[in-house]
């Protein structure tokens, strides 16, 4: 320490408050190990449905259920976080919400077949969906890679219903992407990781689209909907 | 025109034709995902919910834009403000600089920052953190500099943070309110670190003025803050890498001093300023005020 008080002062409040950060970082750190397993355990269960029809609709209340867990664990979060710090410490939990955003679309979908909203993800995980001066919520952003997210595993559940003898599985997907894939081209993303995100989900329409003409060369497609797909030139 | 570009052209044409009658009942990939497009209604929930998000994203950008340019300014001014206090050399004008900058300190703080303030008053704080953080780091900096050389003192964090409290009068219901720009302990301390920087230079500059008191000064007030920052465990990463060339920024400020005790009676001032040990030279460039 040095002999001028005023400096000694500007380190000491300044040391005290990294102590105080760290403390909250130690804190959070610990509840998104816990929140952390469950998703990771929610991807394991959800990863039937590339090889058992019949198990598609108990792993979604499998994964329901631990959608309360999560929803636990985010409330757990809620509480520590200051209300005002939200992105200060957001890198904490960044990752894991985008992972939970694409499990609980992903559940959705495959229960009835339509994109989860912002809100109804921020609901399942008991958060809310407005970004506010203070409080904790569901980042936009987050909630986008979530999907884009989706899209990759749906290209490949699209390829393993083929395989499985689903025809009609492929159809519903391509057109489920193609939407959001339309929905995205109204998004001006300037050069951060959603747009590098973004870019990449033209691979997974690409294959997509490659398991419907494959298909649909074959006349494989089913005959209950042509009008969508078999498209006269 | 090449002559034989006519037929030749006709012979594609019939290519053409040709791949596209053999594909004529079939689908190419292109027109499955044309077909699948272009069947997508106007109205459908799911182009609403990117709609919303698309509005939410914009906003988001611009007004990150517009901090951008706001602390743009800060940064232009306040590195002129550190000119004008270091081109003062007597007393007097020193004087007359600091109470200059003073005023230009003010009209900042009544300006951008307060932009800054009212332009965040309802946005989550360090969400465009990384927007407006070179420019207080720099009036951090100004501030700083322009406070040390008034009073002696630095100024604390929250007394620079109270300076950035306004009162807004409110016209409909003549209430006021408060806001506050919200400066974090972070970028003050970073501006700190930068500070050391310009006391380099008012400690050399002040050899060449002959006020050798002024040096010592400076260099203990270097020296001082350099310790401080030895002893903090856990200061984020910015702030690392700013240390180096706090370090070498007090290996200079020390080696001038060390040439005005040793040569002090023997040169003129001007001298002792110009020529630092040869020690110094390999660690003579600074990456101090670098990019911003």
């Amino acid at each position: 320490m040095s002999g001028n008080l005023v400096i000694n002062n500007i380190f000491s409040d300044f040391q005290k408050s990294l102590d105080e950060e760290q403390e909250i970082r130690e804190v959070i750190r610990n509840i998104c190990k816990d929140v952390d397993s469950i998703y990771r355990s929610v991807t394991t269960i959800l990863q039937v449905i590339h090889y058992n029809e019949d198990g598609i609709a108990p792993a979604c209340l499998q994964a329901r259920e631990m959608f309360e867990k999560a929803r636990a664990g985010y409330a757990k979060l809620k509480d520590a976080v200051p209300p005002t710090d939200y992105y200060k410490y957001q890198d904490h939990w960044r990752f894991m919400t985008q992972r939970f955003c694409y499990l609980i679309s992903l559940t959705i979908w495959l229960e009835k077949g339509i994109m989860a909203s912002h809100e109804t993800v921020a609901e399942i995980l008991g958060i809310s969906a407005t970004e506010e001066k203070e409080g904790f919520h569901l980042d936009i952003e987050d909630y986008l890679v979530g999907l884009l997210n989706l899209c990759s595993e749906l290209s490949r559940l699209a390829v393993n219903s083929v395989t499985r003898g689903d025809y009609n599985r492929p159809l519903q997907i391509s057109k489920f992407v193609m939407e959001l894939n339309a929905g995205f081209r109204l998004l001006n993303l300037k050069n951060d990781h959603l747009r590098k995100r973004f870019d990449a989900l033209k691979y997974d329409v690409k294959k997509i689209e490659e398991v419907v003409y494959d298909l649909s060369i074959r006349g494989l497609l089913p005959k209950t909907e042509p009008e969508e797909v078999v498209a006269e030139s | 025109m090449i002559p034989g570009h006519e037929i030749k052209k006709k012979h594609i044409w019939h290519l053409v034709i040709g791949k596209y009658r053999r594909h004529r009942n079939q689908q190419t990939l292109s027109s499955v995902a044309r077909e699948t497009a272009i069947s997508l209604p106007d109205d459908s929930p799911i182009l609403a919910i990117f709609k919303s998000a698309a509005v939410k994203l914009n906003d988001r950008q611009d007004r990150h834009e517009r901090l951008v340019k706001l602390s743009r300014d800060i940064t232009i001014e306040s590195k002129r403000i550190i000119f004008l206090l270091h081109s003062a050399i007597t007393k007097e004008t020193c004087e007359k600089a600091v109470s200059e900058a003073i005023t230009r300190l003010q009209k900042l703080a009544k300006g951008p920052i307060k932009s800054i303030g009212l332009e965040l008053e309802n946005i989550p704080s360090y969400l465009h953190w990384r927007a407006v953080t070179p420019g207080f780091q720099e009036y951090v900096e100004a501030r700083t500099l322009c406070s040390l050389m008034q009073t002696q003192n630095i100024i604390t964090f929250q007394e620079m943070q109270d300076e950035l409290t306004y009162k807004i009068e409110n016209e409909e219901n003549e209430k006021e309110r408060s806001v506050i720009t919200m400066l974090t302990q972070n970028d003050y301390m970073l501006g700190i670190a930068d500070l050391t920087g310009e006391l380099m230079r008012r400690a050399i500059n002040s050899i060449a003025s002959g006020d050798s008191e002024e040096c010592f000064n400076c260099c203990q007030n270097v020296r001082d803050l350099y310790t401080g920052y030895l002893g903090v465990t856990g200061c984020s990463r910015d702030l690392m890498r700013k240390l180096t060339t706090t370090r070498r920024n007090v290996e200079k400020v020390e080696a001038a001093v060390y040439a005005l005790r040793v040569r002090g009676g023997e040169a003129p001032p001007a001298l002792l300023a110009a020529a630092p040990p040869s020690w110094d030279a390999a660690s003579a460039h600074s990456d101090d005020e670098g990019f911003f």
